[in-house]
């Protein structure tokens, strides 16, 4: 936006709607100043809450609704809808002959010895899957025509059902959606009142379960979607910031206008917590610290992801709303772009028990909000994560969410005594067990995660946010070989924040399966400009200037005959069999630094092929608040013993006001630092607040590792 | 439950084990992600595990299927007879796929690496094992009449020598295998999986200052089998006997076990089992032990980790020639058609002292559909197996599941794959109505697929089916299954049923229909919930029929209702 127009319009606004708050957060363009709401959730018109909270953030920013220049939103709905089933009636229409591709699945059980496992029913139950005549084969080519004269009969049998949405998913549509068109038209025409999606459009990849899944994850939120975005506009509208463009986040870190998102809601599925990822990326290019690894811990689960060079790494799928013990397999899968972490079971409210081996294992089991850890002294009784932290003095009894809430020690006392019965260990060993497991258990899943990408997670700086991350971060930072720790001010509402920095972007991918050797460049390149120019229309649309957009293009190629491919970047420029060596060398690069090894001698083919269009990358100049002192013990507001493992017994340590240090200011650990919605307990090493505010921790020993 | 002062407090190991899984799992993921063939990596027909230096199976990746990770867990000791610890040297690569040492067919091969520290010495053994695309022979099925039809026999041997591959080896098995790439690049593949697991497992003793797993070893393996005795003991004394009959390769074969309970041991002896078949369908003793100790830990304890301690103690015994315990050179190529009905009879003579925790029995064997034909343009052969499954047996509470492995833990392929990959076309793949067994709580559905060739060329269909001839038996008053069938149809003419498991030579326009079985069904039929009726019947998944005879339920279509009267009525009448 021009200058003068950014001077009348100041402020960016990103809202995040979680489960339980609706976390807000306003920039402001001309200072550098943020301004912060957090509001209960309105689960049953989520519009309200916003309006809400914008009317305590612009109050809090002393700036009226004409002050805003730019709203960027991103939401809980699609998953909370997926996982409660609360989205639209919805059908399915599928090849004759394989309505039940969505409940035969994959045949495979993910767990090998539990017996009473429980598999996700599909989004529309048999009754409500039709069949078409028509058939297309592996090539494209057409076996059977489409039954044009049987589609008033269908229509009949859709309404019949009661269908509010349809998703349309034919065999073989990523190779001709000819068919999936066609019978789109048709129906629409015959029933404008449904709601229509098509797999060609929605997942234009090769493999039935997944991509119909994918589809019908997509229309069946897609009336509430719409009902949603429509109430938020008319609200805005009313409140006199209808001007404001209104952007969504998409769960691959990109925005997307609201047109968008109507189409393509599923798009929207993990956009909280992707924001988070976006905030930690742009915290490390603003410290230098390009390659990080996030670590965001909140009260039933923990998620991490990785940051290599400023980015966080895009991943093709994601599996939702899982039925059986948070397993990986239980859930429903979908194929959509989608900032790749790692989330566990593992949160302040995750419960330790002991195992048939004798062993302590922490979650995934959860005592969730209600009754929540023992300590919350609402009736649980069961040791979680939270009592052992306060067990071990990481808490303060009377400072727990800045005051406003009290916790038991006694009660935690008393739930953790049995637990270290059991372990033949005394009540503090137990505690301090329950910590480094879940500890470990972070660790692990962020170590596995970098392997699963090629890389190391030792290195790399550790930012922490989340209501319990930086409790725990300074010990996962010691397992990891970390060298740094980062706590940013106002850890609690990181997530809002990267909705600030997304950039306006879409991905496309289209499949052409063909040997390298053999491939149809012509061909290829077509469907690369395609996919491009349609995103370029999107973005055009949007008000991007063609110059300010970038398009990134790659190819998933695998050796002949293998199952999974390897994303190598494309480089601009028409393909052609010149680029042939250049691809064959990307691709053993990669596949070296993944597997070790590459083989020799065998032909590579292409499988599909991505494009990500993407506008400018918003500028967030953020300035630290004024205020605070620069010698720490002047901040110092008390002390504590808390639980030291490197001694093995508890030590009194100073504990300083966040807010009260200034940029510049140094101390030592051991140390407690509080602020409002999260404690940091440093172990050692040495800490400095850095011109941001943020609380960096120079882990001991980390260059001697 | 009490347990002994550790060698390593509780913690400490809890963070050395979870640690060690996660390096197998990783030896898996990259196993599975460079892997050539569907049979790997969506269909998980794999194991993948970690090996103490003496030879003791410690951990195994969270994926493949019992056959392999329990005759896997075993076979190390053979490699080690044959090539002894000290002549070792990094680099080295051991394979073979002697069915009697690993797990019971030449498909599978197996290949081990040593890893050694960075002082040279000699710290854990990583392996792995796949199943092949090809290995020679007649192609896979259960054809033959000795093992030396099967294929290409790889008695263990270096595959790689100080890091030099065994050019001979690699010859012959190019040689005589029909997809020499897919092959070749699978057994690429599971070195790559050993070597990242090897890596990963080196950084885990650096930086936990171990020199080898002993220590953790020990005390892993002796807490499982502690576990494991808990929950044996945990079962009252006593001699508890079942048996079955599968189809046989052309006639029903009984399969008969005693399981010896005391104290806080199991034997399960097979004895009254039928002798050796003619024909490739036997199993060899390694890979009935694996589903034994597989489904005693289903039922006992799903939660201890799977290893040399929880085998030790279960022992396992089958009259040598007898079809539990073939002997050379018995053909075996089919031995998962038998060996997947072993956790199911198990089950049954369980269900007498615990019934609240075993399945009914279900479809139990994955049917192995083995194309081979020539393509079109050119005439090149090409071969193709997929997996695919039927429904698993009711649960004490709940309803079993439609069209899913018990107990193998492999996957099937997605239509899509199959027809991209081969010259075939899948007309249908559809759940098939009430052949879910009923109960209170019911099997679960089974499923059907037709198939034919886009060619006008033969093509050959190698059948490794099951439970075509005996349906799935239910539980506690609940009722059989659906029986499986294969159906040919000649274009326009007559539809003939296969009656073995010889492979059969199809002509061109010829079409073939599996129709896989169901589950058995938990409880009595009648007591099951009038709505859960009703949601199967408007599903159709049981048919008004069926809802009416088999569980007593009528059901009002034209108001997709239950007739609360008439269900009363009939219910009554049958003293329900």
């Amino acid at each position: 936006m021009g200058e003068r127009e950014r001077d009348a319009r100041p402020l960016r606004v990103g809202i995040d709607i979680g489960g339980t708050f609706t976390d807000l957060i306003a920039f402001d363009e001309r200072t550098g100043a943020l301004s912060i709401g957090k509001v209960l959730t309105t689960p049953e018109v989520p519009a309200a809450g916003v309006e809400i909270g914008l009317a305590e953030t612009l109050s809090n920013a002393g700036e009226g609704p004409d002050a805003i220049g730019g709203i960027i939103h991103g939401t809980t709905l699609v998953t909370n809808a997926l996982i409660e089933r609360k989205g639209a009636t919805t059908a399915l229409l599928t090849t004759k002959g394989f309505r039940d591709a969505v409940e035969i699945r994959r045949e495979g059980r993910y767990d090998l010895y539990d017996l009473s496992l429980e598999m996700p029913s599909p989004l529309a139950p048999r009754r409500r899957r039709l069949e078409v005549d028509e058939r297309i084969l592996a090539d494209g080519s057409i076996l059977t025509p489409l039954d044009l004269a049987g589609i008033p009969a269908l229509v009949a049998r859709l309404r019949a059902v009661g269908a509010e949405a349809v998703a349309i998913s034919l065999l073989h549509a990523y190779r001709n959606p000819e068919h999936e068109r066609a019978l789109g038209a048709a129906v629409a025409e015959a029933a404008p009142e449904l709601v229509i999606s098509l797999s060609s459009e929605v997942v234009a990849e090769m493999h039935e379960y997944e991509r119909t899944s994918t589809t019908l994850a997509n229309v069946y939120v897609r009336p509430l979607v719409e009902r949603y975005l429509r109430e938020l506009e008319e609200r805005l509208r009313a409140g006199g910031m209808g001007a404001s463009p209104l952007l969504v986040m998409l769960s691959s870190g990109g925005t997307a206008t609201v047109e968008t998102a109507r189409r393509f809601p599923i798009r929207l599925i993990e956009s909280g917590p992707a924001a988070g990822a976006l905030a930690a990326a742009h915290y490390g290019a603003l410290i230098g610290r390009p390659n990080l690894l996030s670590f965001d811990m909140g009260g039933t689960t923990a998620k991490a992801c990785l940051i290599d060079g400023g980015e966080p790494i895009v991943a093709a799928d994601f599996e939702v709303a899982r039925v059986y013990r948070f397993k990986r397999g239980s859930g429903l899968p979908v194929r959509v772009p989608v900032i790749e972490m790692i989330e566990i079971g593992a949160g302040g409210g995750s419960i330790a028990r002991v195992d048939s081996l004798g062993l302590l294992k922490v979650g995934p089991d959860s005592a969730g909000a209600e009754p929540g850890p023992a300590c919350y002294g609402r009736g649980g009784t069961l040791p979680t994560v939270t009592d052992a932290d306060l067990l071990l003095g990481y808490l303060d009894p009377h400072f727990f969410l800045g005051g406003r809430m009290a916790l038991d020690g006694a009660a935690a006392a008393a739930a953790i005594a049995p637990l270290a019965a059991q372990l033949g260990l005394d009540p503090i060993a137990a505690a301090w067990g329950i910590h480094q497991v879940v500890n470990e258990n972070m660790a692990g899943a962020a170590r596995i995660h970098a392997v699963e990408r090629g890389t190391d997670s030792r290195g790399r700086a550790l930012f922490a946010f989340g209501g319990a991350g930086p409790v725990h971060a300074y010990r996962v930072a010691e397992i990891l070989r970390a060298p740094e720790l980062i706590v940013p001010l106002g850890a609690g509402v990181t997530s809002a924040l990267g909705f600030l920095v997304a950039p306006l972007a879409f991905d496309f991918v289209r499949s052409y399966p063909a040997p390298l050797a053999d491939l149809d460049w012509d061909r290829a390149d077509g469907l690369l400009m395609e996919m491009a120019a349609e995103g370029l229309a999107t973005l055009a649309r949007a008000g991007i200037p063609a110059a300010a957009i970038t398009v990134r293009r790659s190819a998933e190629l695998r050796y002949r005959g293998q199952g999974h491919e390897v994303a190598v970047p494309l480089p601009d420029g028409p393909l052609s069999a010149d680029s042939l060596p250049s691809l064959e060398e990307a691709f053993a690069g990669v596949y070296r630094r993944l597997y070790g090894r590459v083989a020799e001698g065998v032909p590579l083919e292409a499988v599909s092929w991505r494009v990500v269009v993407s506008g400018p990358r918003p500028s967030l100049d953020l300035r630290a608040p004024a205020g605070g002192v620069t010698d720490a013990t002047l901040a110092i507001k008390g002390e504590r013993p808390i639980y030291l493992p490197e001694r093995g017994e508890f030590v009194t340590v100073p504990i300083y006001d966040r807010y009260a240090l200034a940029p510049g200011a140094t101390f030592a650990g051991p140390a407690i630092v509080e602020e409002r919605e999260s404690t940091a307990i440093i172990g050692g090493g040495t800490i400095r607040i850095d011109e941001y505010r943020n609380l960096i921790v120079a882990m001991p020993g980390a260059s001697d590792k | 439950m009490t347990i002994p002062p550790p060698a390593i407090d509780p913690i400490t190991l809890e963070v050395l084990w979870n640690r060690l899984i996660a390096v197998v799992n990783e030896q898996a993921t990259a196993l599975m992600r460079t892997s050539f063939t569907t049979v790997v990596r969506e269909s998980g027909d794999l194991s993948a595990g970690v090996f103490d230096r003496r030879g003791n199976m410690i951990a195994q990746a969270v994926t493949g299927t019992p056959g392999h990770i329990n005759s896997m867990a075993t076979c190390i000791h053979h490699f080690l007879a044959v090539f002894p610890r000290e002549g070792l040297r990094p680099g080295d690569v051991l394979i073979t796929n002697d069915p009697h040492k690993t797990s019971g067919q030449l498909n599978d091969f197996t290949v081990i690496t040593p890893i050694f520290g960075r002082d040279g010495r000699l710290v854990a053994f990583f392996g792995s094992t796949c199943h092949a695309i090809d290995i020679g022979g007649r192609g896979l099925g259960a054809d033959a009449r000795s093992i030396y039809e099967e294929g290409l026999f790889v008695p263990i041997m270096k595959w790689r020598e100080a890091g030099e591959p065994n050019a001979a080896l690699v010859a012959i098995l190019r040689a005589n295998v029909r997809e020499p790439e897919q092959v070749l690049g699978d057994i690429h593949a599971q070195e790559a999986g050993n070597e990242v697991g090897g890596a990963r497992l080196l950084e885990f003793l650096d930086e936990f200052g171990l020199e080898d797993l002993e220590g953790l070893s020990d005390e892993i393996i002796a807490r499982s089998e502690r576990a494991m005795r808990v929950a044996i003991a945990a079962v009252p004394d006593g001699v508890y006997t079942n048996a079955a009959y599968c189809d046989g390769f052309d006639k029903p074969l009984r399969l008969a076990v005693t399981i010896t309970k005391a104290g806080d041991s199991v034997h399960v002896d097979w004895a009254g089992t039928d002798p050796e078949s003619p024909r490739g369908i036997n199993v060899v003793l390694n890979y009935t032990h694996a589903y034994v100790t597989y489904a005693l830990k289903c039922a006992l304890c799903p939660e201890v980790p799977n290893n040399e301690g929880s085998f030790r103690p279960v022992t396992v015994t089958a009259p040598p020639g007898s079809l539990l315990n073939a002997q050379p050179p018995a053909p075996v190529a089919g031995r998962h058609v038998i060996g997947h009905f072993l956790p199911g009879i198990i089950f049954g003579a369980l269900a007498r002292v615990i019934p609240d925790r075993v399945l009914a029995e279900g479809a139990a064997n994955i049917w192995s559909t083995q194309l081979t034909g020539r393509r079109q343009e050119g005439g090149a052969p090409w071969t193709y197996v997929w997996f695919s499954c039927g429904g698993t047996g009711a649960r004490p509470h709940s309803d079993g599941l439609h069209t899913t492995a018990f107990p193998s833990g492999v996957m099937g392929v997605q239509v899509e794959s199959i027809e991209s990959l081969t010259p075939v076309i899948v007309h249908r793949r559809e759940i098939t109505r009430d052949s879910g067994g009923a109960g209170r709580f019911r099997g679960g559905c089974g499923q059907e697929m037709e198939v034919s060739s886009r060619t006008d060329l033969p093509w050959n269909l190698g059948p490794v089916f099951d439970r075509t001839r005996i349906p799935a038996g239910g539980y506690s008053g609940g009722s059989a299954g659906g029986r499986g069938a294969i159906r040919i149809a000649a274009p326009d003419g007559p539809t003939r049923e296969l009656v073995d498991k010889s492979q059969v030579a199809l002509a061109p326009g010829e079409r073939f229909t599996l129709q896989l079985p169901g589950g058995g069904g938990f409880h009595d039929p009648f007591t099951r919930d009038p709505a859960a009726v009703l949601d199967d019947v408007l599903d159709e998944i049981v048919s008004p029929e069926a809802a009416r005879d088999r569980y007593g339920v009528v059901i009002d279509l034209s108001n997709a209702m239950v007739d609360e009267v008439a269900t009363a009525a009939l219910r009554a009448k049958n003293g329900r």
